[in-house]
Order: C-alpha cells, then sequence, then structure tokens
C-alpha cells in the first residue's frame, strides 16, 4: 500500500465537475500529508479533459467504447482494477449520483474503510474523516484506520481552484477490465428545455418549504421580476410539482453562484446548500431563527417571506418609478 | 255539480292515477329504507309537535331571503288551505246541491279565506315563474366546474319548477275562475268572495249554458290536475309538500357538532348511495333544489367544484332514473359517479352553513364527511393532507413541529404558567395546534396568558402532553388516527386535576365538548370568551381604559354557528369600551374564513376566484368606518391578516383577537 | 417478482439534535427515530410495481421498540410481508447492518433489492450499494422511476440538473431509490389497526455475527456555524444590501 491519494475524476456530457477539481485540492494537501503522491483516475472522458489534470502527479486513465458513458458495472469494475494495481492509502470519490455506484462498492470488495458525505480529511499514520450528516445538523469524525480507505467527498468541501491545473504529465493508459454485462445504458434524457435558465441569472430569488402554497409562489416571481433576476426553489416543491425541475437547486439540481441568493422559506439542509453555496451575497429570510441556512448566509431576516416579498417588490417598483 | 257520468269518470281517473302514484311511493320508501340504519325514534311526539309548528309559522324558510320566503308562504298558506278546499269541490261535485256560497258565518269565513289565498297562490307563483325565467337569479346557478347529472345540466330543474309553476297556476287558477264563473252565473257578488266578484263581471255576457260548461272545465282542470300529478309527485321536487315535514321532525336531536358514529368500522364512511344512512337519502326527496345551501358556502361562493345543492339534486335525479333498479335492489350507484366530484369532497370546510339554511333539514355536508371517511381508508387523500395526518400521528400537531416545542410561546412570559399534569388547577387551558405553534398565534397565547395571569386567574397547561384534540382530523375523515387521539388526550386529562377547560380554539372547543363524550367526565368545556367574560363580570379583570374605536365581529363556525356561542365575545369587545357594527352575515349566517375541514391544510382550487376570507374582509369594509376586524379564533387570524395583506387593505383596517382589547383596556403594559 | 424493501429508521431532524456525554454520539433522551424518507419512496415504488405487474412485496427493518407500527403501516399500505431482526445489538453503521439484512435476504426469494438511496445517518456509505457488493448484484443509485422486464428492469437514474440516463439492469439486483412515481401513500389509522388485529410480523434472529466496525466515531459536534448571517432588523435593510451589491438602482 503507497501513501497516495487517488481522486476518482467525474464526468458528463464532456464536462468535468467542479466536484474533480475540489477533490484534487483536498488531495494534494492530504498526499503532502502522507508524504505520498496525488493521482486522478479518469474513467471514459477524452484527451481535453485528461488535459485539465495537471494539477495532479499522475493521471491514469482508462478508456475503452464501454466506458464511454457512465455505467456503474464497468466503472466501478475498471476504477476496481485501478485501485488494485496502485494501492492507494486514500481513493476519494465526490458524494454524487455516479460517486453512490462506486464508492461502497469499491470499499466492500477491497476491504476497505469508508466515510460518506466527508467536508473534510486529515492524514497521518490514522487518517481521519469528518462527515456531515443528519442533514447537516452534526458533523462525525471517523477513525479510517492506517490502511487504505474510501473518503466520498461532499461538492464544496474545497475550493475547486485549488485544484485546477492544465498540462500536466502525459497520461498512463490501463484497459478496463471485462464485465459480464449486467447493467447496461441505453442513453441519456435531457431535461425538458426549460423557459429559464437559473445558472446564468446574477439574482435568484429561491423559494422553499416556507412557501406554504403553490399561489405564493407568485410574489416571489413579481419579486424576481422587479430585480430583473429569476425564480429557482429546492427540491420539495419540485417534486410538488409547483415549478419544472429545471428551476431546482441543489444535490440532484442545478448549481448556480449568482451575484444575489435570496433564499426565501429555505431551512438550508446539506443537499440544497450544495447547489448554491457559490453565491457571492447569500441572503436568508426565514421565520425559523434556529434555521441550518442562517449558518451559511451573509445576511438573515427572520420575517414571513411573503411580507418581505411584498414589501421589497414595493419598494424596488417606488423606486423605479413604476 | 258532476253529471253522473262525470263522477264515474272521475273515480277512476283517481283510482288509476293512485295506482300507478302508489307504485313510485313504494319505491321512494324501498330506497330509503336501503340506506344503513340510523335511529331517529325518540321522543317522536315532541319532534312532530315542533315541526308542526316551524312549518306552521314557515320559520326554517325565513333564515333567509325574506321576499321569495314571503311569496312562499302565501303559496304555503294558500296550498295547505287548499286542502280544505278541495275537499269542499269534490263535496260539490258529488253533493247534490252542496255549496258554501251564501251559507252561514263558517262558510262566508271558508270563503274568503279561499278567494284571499288564491290570489296569494297565484302571485306568489307567478313571482317565482318571473324569477325564475325572467330574472334568471345567479343563486340558481352552479358554477362552471360543479358535476352535475347530464339531466341536471340540461335544465331539469328549471322544467321541473315549470311543470309546477304552470300546474300551480292552472288548479288554483282554474279554481278561482270556476267560482267568478259561477258568480257570474248567480248574476251578482258575494262579500265574501271578493276577488272573483271582481272578476265575475267579465263573463256576465256569456250563456248559461257557456257558463255552466265553464265551471265543469274549470272543475275539471283544477281536479284532474291535482290528480294527474299524483303520479308526478314522486319524480318533483314537489314532493316536498309531503316528505319535508318528516325530514324536519326526524332530523338528527345531537348536539351539531358531534359527528355521526362509523356505521361499519370495516368499511367506514359511504362510497355508494346505499351506504349513507337512510335520514341522508331522504334528504334528495326533500330537497326542494332552491340553492340556499349553495349561496353559503364559502367553497361555491370562492369558485371551487363543490356545490351542496348540486350534490343533493344529483341525488334526486339519479333515484328517479335508477328508481325500479334502487328499489328492487339490483342497482346501485357510487357517489363519485353521480353525485359530486373528489375535488368538491376535498373542498367542504365542514362549516355547517348548508345544513343550518336548509328550509327542509338536509345535511349535505354529512354526505361529504361520509365519502371523506371512505376514501381516507382507502389511502386516496390529496398528499398534502397525508403528510399532515402522519405529522398529527407521529408528533401530535399538525406543524409537523417537535412535540417538545408545543409550549415554547411560554418562554417569553415572565411568570410560569402551572404545569397541569403536575399539579391541580382549576382551569385547564388546553390551547391547541394553531395558538402553540403558529408565531401569530403564540402572541395572542402569550396576552390571554398575562391577562389571565393579571387577574390572579389559577389555570395551567399541558405543556408537551397536549396534542390536537382532532376536531379537522375527525372531519377530514381520519376516524382511526381521531380515535387514538381521543385515547391519548383521555389519558393526559384524566391524570390531572381540575374543575372546567377552556380553549383558545374553537375547533378545539368543539371536539372536547361534544366529540370526546363522557370521557371528560363532567368537567365543564369553556371557550376562552366565556371566561374572560366571566372574569370581567365578578371584577377580576376591571377594564379601566375604553378603547374606543369601532370593531365588527367575526363569528367563528365551531363556536357560533355549531355550539351557539354568539354573545360572550361580543360582550367583551363591547366591554372594552368599543362600538360593535355588525356585518349583514352574521351569527348563525357567518360567513366561514375557509380553513375549516382541513382545508388549511390543503392547497387551494385552481379555479379559486377569491378565497372566502377575502369575501369576507370585503363584507367587513363595507361597514362605515369600521376599524377593527375582531376575531377569537387562532386559524381566523391567520386567515384574515393575510385576507387584509393579499387585498392590499393594511392600514385601512386591523384584524384583533378579543384578548388585544381586553389587555389594553386592563392597561397591562406588554402589547 | 419478489421485491425486497429494506427499511431503516433514522433520527427526526425536526427534533433538537444533542450530542450525549461520551461526544461520540446523539443524545437519545430526546431522540425521536422515523421512518427514513426515502425508504418511503423505495417502499411505494415497490408496491406500484407489484400493482402493475405482479409480484410479492416483502418489507425488511431491524427490530426495535418502535418498527412494529412502521412495518404495519407497510403491510396496511399492501406489502405481503414484514420481517423484522432482532438480536442484533447497537449497529453503528451501514456495513454492518448490511451485512445483517443480506443474511437474511439470502434466505428469501429475492428478485429486486429496494431502498433509499441515501439516509440520515448515513456515515459510512450507503446501504444499498453495500448490500449490493456484499451479495455480489449489480446496484444502481439516485433512480426516479421502474419499469419491470423479462429477468430485468429498465430504469431511469438521475444526475444533477435533472439530466437522466436510462439503463437496463439484470435481476436480481438492488435499486437505490431518489423518488418513486407518486406521493407515498397514506395508510389510515383503523387500517394499520386492523392490519395489526389480523396479521404478524414475522421475527427472525440476526445470524450474520455481524459486528461493529473497527473505524470508530472519534467525535461529533454540530457545525460550527462561523460567524453566521448578519441579522437584519427589516426590509429596509434588505434594501441597502442590495443597493450596494448593485442590483437595484
Amino acid at each position: 500500500m503507497s501513501q497516495d491519494v487517488l481522486v476518482v475524476a467525474e464526468h458528463l456530457q464532456g464536462n468535468l465537475n467542479d466536484t474533480t477539481f475540489e477533490m484534487l485540492g483536498m488531495g494534494k494537501a492530504l498526499a503532502g500529508q502522507l508524504g505520498g503522491s496525488c493521482s486522478v483516475v479518469l474513467i471514459g472522458g477524452d484527451d481535453a479533459m485528461a488535459g485539465q489534470l495537471g494539477a495532479a502527479d499522475s493521471v491514469v486513465r482508462v478508456d475503452g467504447e464501454s466506458l464511454a458513458d457512465f455505467n456503474p458495472e464497468s466503472h466501478a469494475a475498471a476504477l476496481e482494477a485501478v485501485v488494485g494495481a496502485k494501492s492507494p492509502r486514500v481513493v476519494m470519490i465526490g458524494y454524487t449520483s455516479m460517486g453512490m455506484d462506486l464508492a461502497s462498492r469499491l470499499a466492500v470488495r477491497a476491504g476497505m474503510a469508508h466515510a460518506a458525505s466527508c467536508i473534510a480529511v486529515a492524514g497521518g499514520e490514522r487518517i481521519r474523516a469528518t462527515s456531515q450528516i443528519y442533514g447537516g445538523k452534526m458533523n462525525v469524525t471517523t477513525d479510517l484506520g492506517s490502511g487504505q480507505c474510501v473518503v466520498s467527498v461532499l461538492a464544496g468541501a474545497s475550493p475547486a481552484d485549488a485544484g485546477r491545473g492544465e498540462g500536466g504529465p502525459a497520461p498512463e493508459s490501463m484497459a478496463p477490465p471485462a464485465v459480464a454485462g449486467r447493467i447496461r445504458f441505453k442513453g441519456l434524457i435531457e431535461p425538458e428545455a426549460g423557459d429559464v435558465d437559473i445558472t446564468t441569472h446574477e439574482v435568484l430569488v429561491a423559494v422553499g418549504r416556507g412557501i406554504g402554497s403553490k399561489d405564493d409562489i407568485e410574489v416571489a416571481e413579481e419579486l424576481a421580476e422587479a430585480l430583473g433576476g429569476a425564480v429557482a426553489a429546492s427540491r420539495p416543491l419540485i417534486d410538488a410539482g409547483w415549478l419544472p425541475k429545471t428551476r431546482q437547486v441543489g444535490k440532484s439540481g442545478l448549481k448556480v453562484s449568482p451575484k444575489v441568493y435570496l433564499a426565501l422559506g429555505i431551512s438550508g439542509a446539506p443537499e440544497h446548500l450544495e447547489g448554491m453555496k457559490g453565491a457571492s451575497t447569500i441572503i436568508a429570510v426565514n421565520t425559523d431563527k434556529h434555521a441550518p441556512i442562517f449558518g451559511v448566509a451573509h445576511y438573515g431576516l427572520v420575517e414571513d417571506l411573503f411580507d418581505v416579498c411584498e414589501e421589497l417588490t414595493e419598494q424596488i417598483e417606488e423606486r423605479q418609478g413604476c | 255539480m258532476l253529471s253522473q257520468a262525470e263522477r264515474i269518470a272521475f273515480i277512476v281517473l283517481t283510482v288509476l292515477c293512485l295506482i300507478v302514484a302508489a307504485q313510485g311511493f313504494r319505491r321512494i320508501f324501498k330506497i330509503i329504507g336501503r340506506g344503513r340504519p340510523a335511529d331517529r325514534s325518540d321522543r317522536l311526539v315532541s319532534r312532530f309537535a315542533k315541526t308542526f309548528l316551524d312549518v306552521g309559522l314557515q320559520r326554517p324558510m325565513f333564515k333567509t331571503r325574506p321576499v321569495a320566503s314571503l311569496f312562499h308562504a302565501f303559496i304555503f298558506f294558500g296550498f295547505s288551505f287548499y286542502f280544505l278546499v278541495n275537499v269542499n269541490d269534490l263535496l260539490e261535485a258529488y253533493v247534490e246541491g252542496w255549496s258554501t256560497i251564501g251559507g252561514g258565518p263558517v262558510a262566508s269565513g271558508f270563503n274568503l279565506l279561499s278567494d284571499l289565498l288564491s290570489v296569494a297562490v297565484l302571485v306568489g307563483m307567478v313571482f317565482f315563474l318571473v324569477r325564475r325565467f325572467v330574472g334568471k337569479p345567479k343563486a340558481l346557478e352552479f358554477n362552471a366546474n360543479v358535476k352535475l347529472l347530464p339531466r341536471v345540466r340540461q335544465g331539469g330543474v328549471r322544467i321541473d319548477s315549470l311543470i309546477v309553476g304552470i300546474f300551480i297556476l292552472l288548479h288554483v287558477g282554474s279554481r278561482w275562475l270556476g267560482t267568478a264563473l259561477h258568480l257570474a252565473d248567480k248574476g251578482h257578488g258575494d262579500p265574501w268572495l271578493p276577488t272573483a266578484s271582481a272578476a265575475a263581471p267579465l263573463f256576465s255576457g256569456l250563456s248559461p249554458e257557456a257558463l255552466e260548461t265553464g265551471s265543469h272545465v274549470c272543475w275539471w282542470t283544477a281536479m284532474g290536475l291535482i290528480v294527474l300529478f299524483l303520479p308526478y309527485f314522486p319524480r318533483s321536487k314537489h314532493l316536498h309538500l309531503m316528505v319535508a315535514p318528516v325530514n324536519l321532525a326526524l332530523g338528527r336531536s345531537t348536539p351539531r357538532g358531534e359527528s355521526d358514529p362509523v356505521i361499519d368500522s370495516s368499511q367506514p364512511g359511504a362510497t355508494a348511495l346505499t351506504d349513507l344512512a337512510w335520514p341522508q337519502i331522504l334528504d334528495s326527496y326533500a330537497c326542494i333544489m332552491c340553492n340556499r345551501c349553495q349561496e353559503a358556502c364559502p367553497a361555491h361562493t370562492s369558485g371551487t367544484p363543490l356545490s351542496p345543492a348540486a350534490l343533493e339534486i344529483n341525488k334526486r335525479y339519479f333515484v328517479n332514473e335508477a328508481a325500479v333498479g334502487l328499489a328492487s335492489g339490483e342497482a346501485d350507484g357510487n357517489l363519485l359517479d353521480f353525485a359530486t366530484s373528489v375535488e368538491a369532497v376535498w373542498s367542504c370546510t365542514t362549516c355547517y352553513a348548508c345544513v343550518r339554511v336548509c328550509p327542509v333539514g338536509n345535511e349535505p355536508m354529512m354526505d361529504l364527511v361520509e365519502l371523506r371517511r371512505s376514501l381516507v381508508f382507502d389511502g386516496e387523500t390529496p398528499d398534502e393532507l397525508a403528510e399532515v395526518l402522519r405529522n398529527l400521528d407521529e408528533k401530535g400537531n399538525s406543524f409537523g413541529q417537535s412535540a417538545r416545542r408545543r409550549a415554547r410561546w411560554t418562554k417569553q412570559l415572565d411568570f410560569k404558567i402551572p404545569d397541569a399534569r403536575k399539579q391541580s388547577v382549576q382551569y385547564l387551558w388546553y390551547l391547541g395546534d394553531f395558538a402553540s405553534y403558529d408565531p401569530q398565534c403564540q402572541e395572542v397565547s402569550q396576552k390571554v396568558a398575562r391577562v389571565l395571569h393579571a387577574a390572579g386567574v389559577d389555570f395551567g397547561i399541558l405543556y408537551e402532553g397536549e396534542k390536537s384534540a382532532g376536531n379537522d382530523v375527525r372531519r377530514v375523515g381520519e376516524e382511526g388516527l381521531f380515535d387514538a387521539l381521543v385515547e391519548q388526550n383521555t389519558q393526559t386529562l384524566a391524570e390531572c386535576e381540575y374543575q372546567a377547560i377552556f380553549t383558545s380554539d374553537p375547533h378545539t372547543f368543539n371536539a372536547l365538548k361534544n366529540e370526546y363524550g363522557t370521557t371528560n367526565g363532567d368537567h365543564e368545556v369553556m371557550h376562552y370568551s366565556s371566561l374572560l367574560l366571566e372574569l370581567i363580570r365578578s371584577g377580576s379583570i376591571e377594564l379601566t381604559h375604553d378603547q374606543g374605536g369601532r370593531a365588527t365581529y367575526h363569528d367563528p363556525c365551531y363556536l357560533g354557528r355549531y355550539n351557539g356561542g354568539f354573545e360572550a365575545p361580543r360582550e367583551v369587545i363591547q366591554a372594552s369600551g368599543v362600538e360593535l357594527l355588525e356585518m349583514p352575515r352574521n351569527r348563525e349566517n357567518s360567513f366561514c374564513c375557509g380553513a375549516g375541514g382541513g382545508r388549511i391544510w390543503m392547497q387551494d382550487h385552481e379555479d379559486l376566484t377569491e378565497r372566502p376570507s377575502e369575501n369576507r374582509i370585503r363584507e367587513a369594509l363595507g361597514l362605515d368606518g369600521v376599524d377593527y376586524f375582531v376575531v377569537s379564533c387562532p386559524k381566523d387570524l391567520t386567515m384574515y391578516r393575510d385576507a387584509v395583506k393579499t387585498l392590499g387593505h393594511e392600514g385601512e383596517i386591523e384584524v384583533r383577537d378579543i384578548v388585544d382589547f381586553v389587555a389594553e383596556a386592563m392597561g397591562l403594559d406588554a402589547s | 417478482m419478489n421485491i425486497i424493501v429494506l427499511m431503516k429508521r433514522v433520527p427526526d431532524l425536526v427534533e433538537d439534535l444533542e450530542v450525549d456525554d461520551t461526544g461520540k454520539a446523539l443524545d437519545s433522551e430526546y431522540l425521536k427515530l422515523t421512518l427514513s424518507e426515502f425508504d418511503d419512496h423505495a417502499l411505494e415504488e415497490a408496491l406500484l410495481l407489484k400493482e402493475s405487474g405482479g409480484g410479492k412485496v416483502t418489507v425488511v427493518a431491524l427490530d426495535d421498540e418502535g418498527v412494529d407500527k412502521m412495518l404495519f403501516t407497510a403491510l396496511a399500505k399492501g406489502a405481503d410481508q414484514a420481517v423484522k431482526i432482532s438480536g442484533a445489538g447497537n449497529i453503528d453503521g451501514n456495513l454492518q447492518l448490511a451485512r445483517i439484512f443480506t443474511q437474511v435476504i439470502g434466505q428469501q426469494p429475492h428478485d429486486l433489492i429496494l431502498t433509499g438511496v441515501q439516509a440520515a445517518d448515513d456515515r459510512d456509505g450507503q446501504l444499498a450499494p453495500t448490500v449490493a457488493a456484499l451479495l455480489d448484484v449489480p446496484c444502481i443509485e439516485v433512480v426516479t422511476g421502474v419499469t419491470p422486464g423479462e429477468g430485468q428492469v429498465t430504469l431511469h437514474k438521475e444526475y444533477a440538473g435533472g439530466v437522466l440516463a436510462e439503463f437496463e439492469v439484470d435481476l436480481p439486483a438492488v435499486l437505490g431509490i431518489q423518488a418513486a412515481r407518486q406521493t407515498p401513500r397514506y395508510a389510515p389509522v383503523s387500517k394499520v389497526r386492523q392490519v395489526q388485529d389480523s396479521t404478524t410480523i414475522e421475527r427472525v434472529a440476526d445470524a450474520s455475527g455481524s459486528v461493529s466496525s473497527e473505524f470508530e466515531v472519534v467525535v461529533m459536534t454540530p457545525p460550527e456555524t462561523g460567524e453566521g448571517a448578519q441579522m437584519l432588523t427589516g426590509v429596509d435593510e434588505l434594501l441597502e444590501i442590495l443597493e450596494t451589491k448593485g442590483v437595484i438602482g
């Protein structure tokens, strides 16, 4: 077993996701603590992607037709092969949809310790990983021992810029192992073309469960209009069908980084925070002064969101001379 | 007066019509009999005696629509009297020489009445026909999204009205005309037949034979129509003549706020027509299709698919059409197929307005609750409602918040409210979910606590031991959960020592008073308005700062209409030195805020035109110079404050609780 | 099709969570357990599959004080059989739990194993892929919408931003459900009580020999809130901030 850190790159539709770079930054720091190197494995993907992984000390590529699109079976097998060959101390996988298909399976089959939803990893003789659980209400640190371990890293745990870098060493190639073919990829389905791309807006008025009823979304829309922004929402409202999926911010939705993110009636569960932590200014409005969102927001207001929306809209329209 | 041939012909006609009619009536009995059991046999004599008086004075009609009720009274008295008139006509026809004209004082009195009442009936009937066919009042129409049977949608009620109207006009008209012809024949008027005498000269030009023929024609028209109408009765809303008094007499004698027990716990509620208790099926035969219930209904007024009137009318048209199969036991019908829609079922706020206003004693709301029971049992609830029910089950409150936080509102007080679970108190205060968890309502709870504390009242609360009393759980049809809550709350209360309970919430008040039965023992249950009034009267609360201003008070459904609690809140407001104005719809006629029946837990219907609460605020704003809209229910507080905001009238009218005035009038520091 | 639904009870996040005296676990005094939200969706999806294509649904959970009600509720919703596993002792993670479940699953016919995509107490990975790895069967996480086929199922896997991937998976397989096709149905209390009187929950003893993880918790703390939000007093201040950020003129 080496003292190396292996980061598993993740990509979809031709783009590496931010988590990859966040993990590279974290991985490099961790490798430094362990006295080893930080490599990254790219399963599938293309040369352009490989070229973006310059921050790593080495790149391993496993490529082949069966790996063109993400497939839990073939990708897990490929990862297992790489881990078997390289024997890293720590394997870092994103705590994402794809990551979930890989991490636990690897840990069980390779007999490695595993910590999920991690926001920090500390290296040394024994690895310690801090996980965020119970809806973000508790952080728990686990002693992952002195052997190998898998760490599933929460998006946004580390700055992505620390992991960016062009160029780097020529990637090493490994052949994809054969698989039984029990999982077959059939194709991707794009969400219905949305009216609005919330990732491009500078101002987002986001609504959560505190909104009460579908009718109240109107007030948010009026405010968004007055501010020249767009309405976004957390998962519960999307599930209830009150807004289309293209408006969803969060772990299973979109990641946004607007100038101003107005979080109305949103409690601040980690799954949602994952999607908007990058906003420059987060202003939260909630009647519950203990809501976790106030821990992340820059400004907070404990008031009824309906009142706030109405008053804001009114005042803004007055100023604009409407 | 009739010839022998005519006499025989009439008897034959009558017998034939009676046979056909009897078949129709027999089927009605059988169909009603297929309903589930209900015991209405207590104190039968006093039931019918009361109904005799009510109907005789037309009291149920005059609850609303005074003008229409007046004209109906004409028709009612006229038609009631016409029983004697028709007997007299038969005597005239079959007994040679029988006539009341020129007779003694009884006969003359009879003549006068029959003359005047004939005109009254005609005037009344013309009024109703003109109203329906020329005036076309909106009240007689349904919302576009209300489910109607095809024959109803095609104007079945109008056709029925026309037939009945024409029948009455012809029957009474021809009888009155016959009298006029008779007088014309005699050649002179009769002071006891003023209107007929006035018309008689018109016919004086006719020959005696013509007049004779004319009066026979009139007789046959009048009496023939009655007999021919007999088989039509079972199919017509005119049946209410016979059914309404029975329906009124056999109405429930239990408190309004006490729900019917579940009849069959393996199959609770109603899916098919015959799952309804027989009085509910009787309702459809009593219905006069006047739409008073719909007019009073907050759900229909706000544009939703619910119409209690359509519910009963659809039922009636269904039992008419399917009468043969229903009576023989072969056929049945699903209520959600013919009577109403699922959306309508969930639109009901259970405000009781439809039941209260119905002149013939119908209870459409009960049908809806039975439908809810069966839908809930099949797990078919609106999604939001399912979540609330789960919260109530797991946490004992509809907010989904921790039970531990139930008494958090007390932290703001600078004194500790005794824990009724641990020490005996005089008054046990049962708050309810909203008064405990909603931020606006918490402020009111705090004020009530301060007021009572300042008045030296010995009261306590159950802290985390309190769970929702379950009033609206029952009204959305979750009987099992309701039973579970009753069990738990009863046990909690049984371990406490107290003399009386008072509640912040009318819904809680209703449940504890009427639905918890004898499990509550002999403890009195009060609404806090009664307690405040008691304290004011006894001097424990001294109101030294006259408040001034003008206020209007909104009667909450579960305190007012359900339990008759109208005056205490008003006296409290007035004792605080505030002038009280009444909205047009007040006391029993109060207009629901739209939160009851679990509606506050559900989403608004997409066809909603205006919330009931907004409708009510506009009504209040119509009062000259009103400053305050006063409530005595936590849900009213939140609904009406929202409505004032949505309508954009903040600053013009302020929504307050009665305790706000008391606190200020007492000069309490905290506001 | 034989469907097994694995159900887990987790701390109810509505309650205040506190750390106990050891500093490593939650204070159990006021702890309330509730069914993991995604497991409820897994059950709903299982019931929908049974209703549309036939089959048998078995729900499995660990025995604890409140588990009976949860299992009877599942039966009232339409599950065919409920199994509770007793004698397992303190569970400290999904790996230990997965071993217990796997041993019981192995004794039942199983074509499809459903459970929630994740749970609030997932410290050492997710239950679904862990069980799948132990059984050596395929697993897909974050599933919405399952369509049965011959010896296989077709499903959608959700990625961020609403993109879906369609997969075909050979049975037996484990799926981690994100959302069922419709909101989990309601089981009325009276029906649950009816079921309670008429059915029994099967009880099996844990024979997995599973032990707690050697990878222990070092410490549990509430997250630092950092400086936290600067609390404003009213809409006016909010307007000022929007102005300074250049959002409104």
